[in-house]
């Protein structure tokens, strides 16, 4: 398709926010302040697992504290995340626990003028709690007999009964997959084992609330949704949406962590209303690194293919370690076959999915939702495959991948659309040249201390979780776009930025579509009350859906600058274009054919004000009626050191097709740490439990192994590269990025090692002991 | 989040010690680099902290007498910077190097160090192959301990409650030595030693090595000379036999554990690897250094 020619989306431009980044004038929650602030804290569980028998709260009451207990909150139970819709919303979770089910569950808080008696005050309160035993292992978790973390459960509006701690279950059978196995050439399975890992973005969960003398509440929080901490609120405390006012605040990253409503921000809202003063409330780090985690699992997986590579079927059993609360555990389980079949082509698949409570953190989205785990087992078993076929790689992934024309429900069984844009050719040849894919060496080929492979992961996210029908996914979104008198514009949207600059590219697309300078463009300050509904910025969604909205809003805009100019101009709309004056730096609206018929976008909106007429701006919502892929391919070239197991990245080449590239600078910072972030999934990042159920190193950064900027390969030695395509369904040809970059890095890493060492690994992380303890088996002499 | 706490500071020297004398419960803070996460974990309730930052006497590296003297409030960062600490302790410079992250040297302290005794702690294996000695000082009077005595197990050391840890000396290295350090944890930055160690060899003018020096950390409940892997070097040249041979020995003289960073397997397998290459690049250099 011919593209259009854009003047400003994909120009490289300095980020709105950046000044105030980095030279920490930001507001972030914890840097607001208000008059007669109140510092909360929350008194945490020291188990894991218990029933609390006893809570005596005086001695903390008499140093002056407010202090909340289960008495003081609604008992309501709800589920915090509520993008799933309510007929099939599992909801576990109450304002403060009513058994505590992993350590540092919020059991009591306190409120008090300053953070130090806070503190003194939650440690002062007594709880007698009756220990229950901890179950961190699935496998343990579902036997019979094992300690039951649940009765009962919310499934919409009946109560259901959990047993066996089998949060839930979900099947999928599309074709005949036992006639696929029986017809097959070759099978290839394995049984993979991704780890639980700790979101690590720089703020820690944190809210601002404050009460309201009409009995409403106004709140800063750190969210990746304003509108879904209001409708909870609401549900909640029982108050009119129109009471609650909940503000767009900067967050400090999010990695998902903050897609649902967490725990702080209801809590830190009962405080304010019992206190009737506002209060600020922060989990430390070591509470937040209990809170939450990506999802784990085992995933047993089995492919057939005929002998010419074409595949003829999958079968996937997948449990999944969802932690100590059902937060989206019925999507989870949803998508994780969505990734699998919107990967390859694969007409018969039978899938069963099972999600295991634990009493460890709470599993919850985090950069791929379910997709690296699934894409780090589908591409090792590719690579099994080829290897068996005798194929190269490459070549089996471009005979089987889902692409142009195919039909895609990454998002799960209900939400499927049709692949519209491709760049999957492009990017693999891409990238193989870059990477010198021909000269690979043989698997287990090399002798001698360090060993060279060279591996490939091939992945994809959503862009969006939209689609022609509703399904079990809420998605959509809205703007406003206004015109001010001085012809600037303002655009105001609930969409958050974690900090890969998606409001940039909000702000860049509007300009596209309005001709007017990026400098004018002003991202309005916003909250629940000024701002169209948006389900939240998540599933690589915010350029796509959130941009869509924008320039849905902008395209009215024109519009209506075209037929308000034609009336000043005395000429019919239609005869009126619009284009960037580079000149004047103004967007003007003229009439091809008699150039001296033009009115700039300034001229028109003082116009509109001088003689008392009108704002010209549209509202809109938007609903995405496709979820294009976002397709990203990596190819790795690492070095094992086989007297010490340590990896090291030689080279790298990520390639993704975002459609059209708003952002060069950003997309290209979105690869880098996707990498980083992926390679330290596949080599090195873990959180374990000790069998108390406390985080190994209790909590404390220093052995969370997050991959910092010394694990980034030299930026010389990685390049980034971009498909020439076009989303004809997104905003001026765009996709979306963000969580693909990381989906297929693990798989890309065991791709290598095998390439390198000849032994493969079907768990993450793949540590330098893995590899020295496999390396041993392999060749019981010693190595050195 | 931290609880409530007392605290000092005193002005002089003579009223720190006075205050260590007196109060029992008194804990010296340096960096508090270890002290306050300690405190966020729940310990130290109840005791009150002495800042003792600001004293003079705690500061300073100067190389004077054939000694390298550097004070107990040295910072990482501070040992980083100095030209004084890249020529004459090269080792130590290595493990400044690799130590945490700028933020944490900018505070984190020699002394905190020694005196926090964790088997990780990285400037143990350098100063022990140094030869290096602590500086004790209390009200009742000044004493000096080879580092080897004074470090007892995890957590736990030789110094008496009312002593600071005012300085610590190690002589000038003697012509025809060299010395390395190497640190193996699980990320680059910010991230405790799985295992580390230091290896010095002194040499004679046939290149016969005449002293060895090889220490381990995180390998056991303190960080570890290896004796028997120095002894087998005494009195030979370094060659790939003698070498390998050291570096098993190494490896044998480890007592580790399994813990969140590592097994005690892998510590013992990379121990033997570390010394290997530590051996290796300290001939490379001593050869280098004999041609110049
Ligand atoms: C994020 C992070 C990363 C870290 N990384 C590393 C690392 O890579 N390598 C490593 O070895 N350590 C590391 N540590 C541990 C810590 O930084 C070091 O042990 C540091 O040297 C401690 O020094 P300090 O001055 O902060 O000690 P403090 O915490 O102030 O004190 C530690 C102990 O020493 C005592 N003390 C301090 N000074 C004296 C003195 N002069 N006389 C008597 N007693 C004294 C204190 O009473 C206390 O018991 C890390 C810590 C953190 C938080």
């Amino acid at each position: 398709m011919d593209k259009p020619k854009l003047n400003i989306v994909g120009q490289e431009t300095r980020r709105k926010d950046g000044v105030a980044r980095v030279t920490g004038q930001e507001k972030y929650t914890p840097d607001i302040s208000l008059p007669r602030m109140l510092h909360g804290r929350i008194l945490s569980s020291p188990y894991a697992h218990a029933r609390i028998r006893s809570i005596d709260a005086r001695p903390a009451e008499e140093m002056g504290a407010v202090v909340l207990t289960w008495d003081d909150i609604p008992h309501v139970r709800y589920n915090e995340r509520i993008i799933t819709v309510p007929s099939v919303l599992h909801k576990d979770h109450y304002v403060l626990a009513d058994k505590v089910r992993r350590m540092g569950e919020a059991v009591a808080a306190v409120a008090a003028e300053t953070e130090a008696l806070a503190e003194k005050a939650a440690r002062a309160i007594r709880v007698e709690y009756e220990v229950l035993p901890v179950l961190l292992d699935p496998s343990e978790a579902i036997k019979d007999g094992a300690e039951p973390i649940y009765d009962t459960a919310m499934w919409g509006t009946n109560e259901i009964p959990i047993s066996g701690n089998i949060a839930c279950t979900r099947n999928v059978e599309e074709g005949d997959v036992d006639q696929a196995f029986a017809q097959a050439d070759v099978i290839v399975e394995g049984r993979f084992n991704t780890q639980k890992i700790y979101h690590a973005q720089m703020e820690t969960k944190s809210c601002v609330c404050r009460p309201e003398p009409d009995g409403g509440l106004t709140v800063w929080p750190t969210t990746q949704s304003i509108h879904n901490v209001r409708i909870l609120l609401g549900q909640i405390f029982d108050i009119p949406l129109s009471k609650i006012h909940v503000k767009k605040v900067p967050v400090g990253g999010t990695f998902g962590s903050s897609i649902q409503m967490n725990p702080p921000i209801p809590i830190c809202a009962a405080l304010a209303l019992k206190a009737r003063r506002p209060v600020r409330l922060t989990l430390t780090r070591e509470e937040d690194v209990h809170d939450h985690t990506r999802y784990a699992g085992e995933i047993h997986l089995k492919l057939a293919a005929r002998r010419d590579g074409t595949l003829l079927g999958a079968e996937m059993e997948l449990v999944g370690d969802i932690g100590a609360h059902n937060i989206q555990a019925y999507s989870y389980l949803g998508v994780s076959i969505g990734w699998l079949v919107s990967l390859y082509r694969l007409p018969n698949v039978r899938y069963h999915g099972t999600a295991v409570y634990t009493n460890k953190a709470i599993s919850c989205a985090m950069q791929g939702f379910g997709n690296p785990q699934v894409t780090f087992a589908a591409e090792s078993l590719i690579d099994e495959l080829a290897e068996k076929l005798g194929m190269d790689p490459l070549e089996l992934r471009l005979k089987n991948y889902v692409g142009l024309g195919d039909t895609f429900w990454g998002q799960g069984p209900t939400v499927r659309s049709v692949v519209l844009s491709d760049g999957v050719p492009q990017l693999l040849h891409r990238g193989a040249e870059i990477i010198g894919w021909e000269h690979r060496p043989k698997p287990g080929s090399q002798t001698g201390r360090y060993r060279r492979g060279i591996g490939l992961g091939r992945g994809f996210h959503t862009s969006s979780a939209g689609a022609p029908q509703p399904g079990d996914v809420i998605d959509f979104s809205g703007a406003m776009v206004k015109v001010n008198t001085d012809g600037s514009v303002d655009v105001v949207t609930a969409l958050m930025d974690h900090g890969g600059g998606t409001l940039e590219a909000i702000a860049k697309l509007v300009a596209e579509e309005l001709c007017v300078p990026l400098e004018l463009v002003n991202l309005a300050p916003a909250e629940t009350g000024s701002t169209m509904y948006d389900c939240v910025t998540h599933a690589t969604r915010g350029v796509y859906a959130g941009g869509g909205a924008a320039v849905k809003a902008a395209r009215q805009v024109r519009q209506e600058l075209k037929e308000t100019a034609a009336r000043f101009l005395n000429v019919m709309p239609e005869a009126l274009d619009l284009r960037l004056d580079k000149q004047s730096g103004q967007g003007v609206v003229y009439v091809p054919s008699i150039p001296d018929r033009r009115m700039t976008i300034q001229e028109i909106a003082t116009r509109c004000w001088t003689e008392s007429w009108k704002t010209i701006a549209a509202a809109v919502s938007f609903r995405p009626t496709n979820c294009p892929p976002a397709y990203v391919n990596v190819f790795v070239e690492i070095e094992v050191d086989t007297w010490t197991g340590a990896v090291r990245t030689v080279m790298a080449a990520m390639g993704s097709d975002c459609g059209t590239v708003v952002n060069p600078v950003m997309a290209a910072g979105q690869l880098e740490g996707g990498l980083n972030k992926g390679a330290g999934y596949a080599l090195f990042e873990t959180n374990e439990w000790n069998a108390d159920g406390q985080v190994a190193g209790g909590g404390y950064w220093i052995d969370a192994k997050t991959a910092a900027i010394g694990e980034t390969p030299r930026l010389a030695d990685f390049i980034t590269h971009f498909a020439d395509t076009w989303e004809p369904t997104g905003p001026h040809g765009a996709k979306g990025i963000g969580e693909a970059a990381t989906n297929p890095v693990a798989a890309a890493y065991a791709n290598a090692i095998y390439n390198a060492i000849g032994v493969r690994f079907y768990e993450l992380p793949i540590t330098p002991e893995k590899i020295l303890r496999a390396l041993a088996a392999e060749n019981a002499s010693d190595p050195h | 989040m931290l609880p409530d706490y007392d605290s000092l500071a005193p002005a002089t020297w003579a009223e720190a010690l006075a205050a260590l004398a007196a109060q029992p419960d008194v804990v010296p803070i340096a960096g508090g680099t270890n002290v306050v996460v300690g405190m966020r974990a729940g310990e130290l309730r109840g005791r009150t902290l002495m800042d003792i930052n600001r004293l003079p006497e705690l500061h300073g590296i100067r190389v004077s007498d054939g000694h390298v003297v550097i004070g107990g409030g040295t910072t990482v960062a501070e040992l980083l910077a100095s030209p004084a600490i890249t020529e004459h302790a090269y080792p130590l410079h290595q493990a400044a190097a690799a130590f945490a992250n700028p933020l944490v040297r900018n505070r984190a302290t020699i002394g905190g160090n020694l005196v926090d005794a964790s088997p990780a702690a990285d400037t143990y294996p350098p100063l022990l192959v140094l030869d290096a000695e602590v500086e004790l000082v209390s009200l009742h009077g000044v004493r000096w301990l080879p580092l080897d005595q004074f470090v007892l197990g995890v957590n736990q050391t030789e110094r008496r409650p009312e002593e600071l840890l005012r300085s610590v000396r190690w002589p000038l290295a003697p012509e025809r030595s060299a010395g390395l350090h190497h640190k193996l944890a699980l990320r680059k930055g910010t991230a405790c030693s799985v295992m580390s160690a230091a290896v010095r060899v002194d040499t004679d003018q046939l290149g016969r090595c005449t002293a060895a020096r090889i220490a381990l950390g995180a390998v056991a409940p303190r960080p570890i000379r290896a004796h028997e892997a120095e002894q087998s070097l005494v009195g030979e040249s370094l060659t790939e036999v003698t070498i390998r041979r050291a570096a098993q020995l190494a490896g044998q003289a480890c007592r580790p554990i399994d813990d969140v960073r590592s097994s005690a397997a892998y510590r013992r397998r990379v121990a033997e690897v570390v010394v290997r290459r530590l051996l290796t690049a300290v001939d490379l250099e001593l050869k280098e250094g004999a041609q110049a």
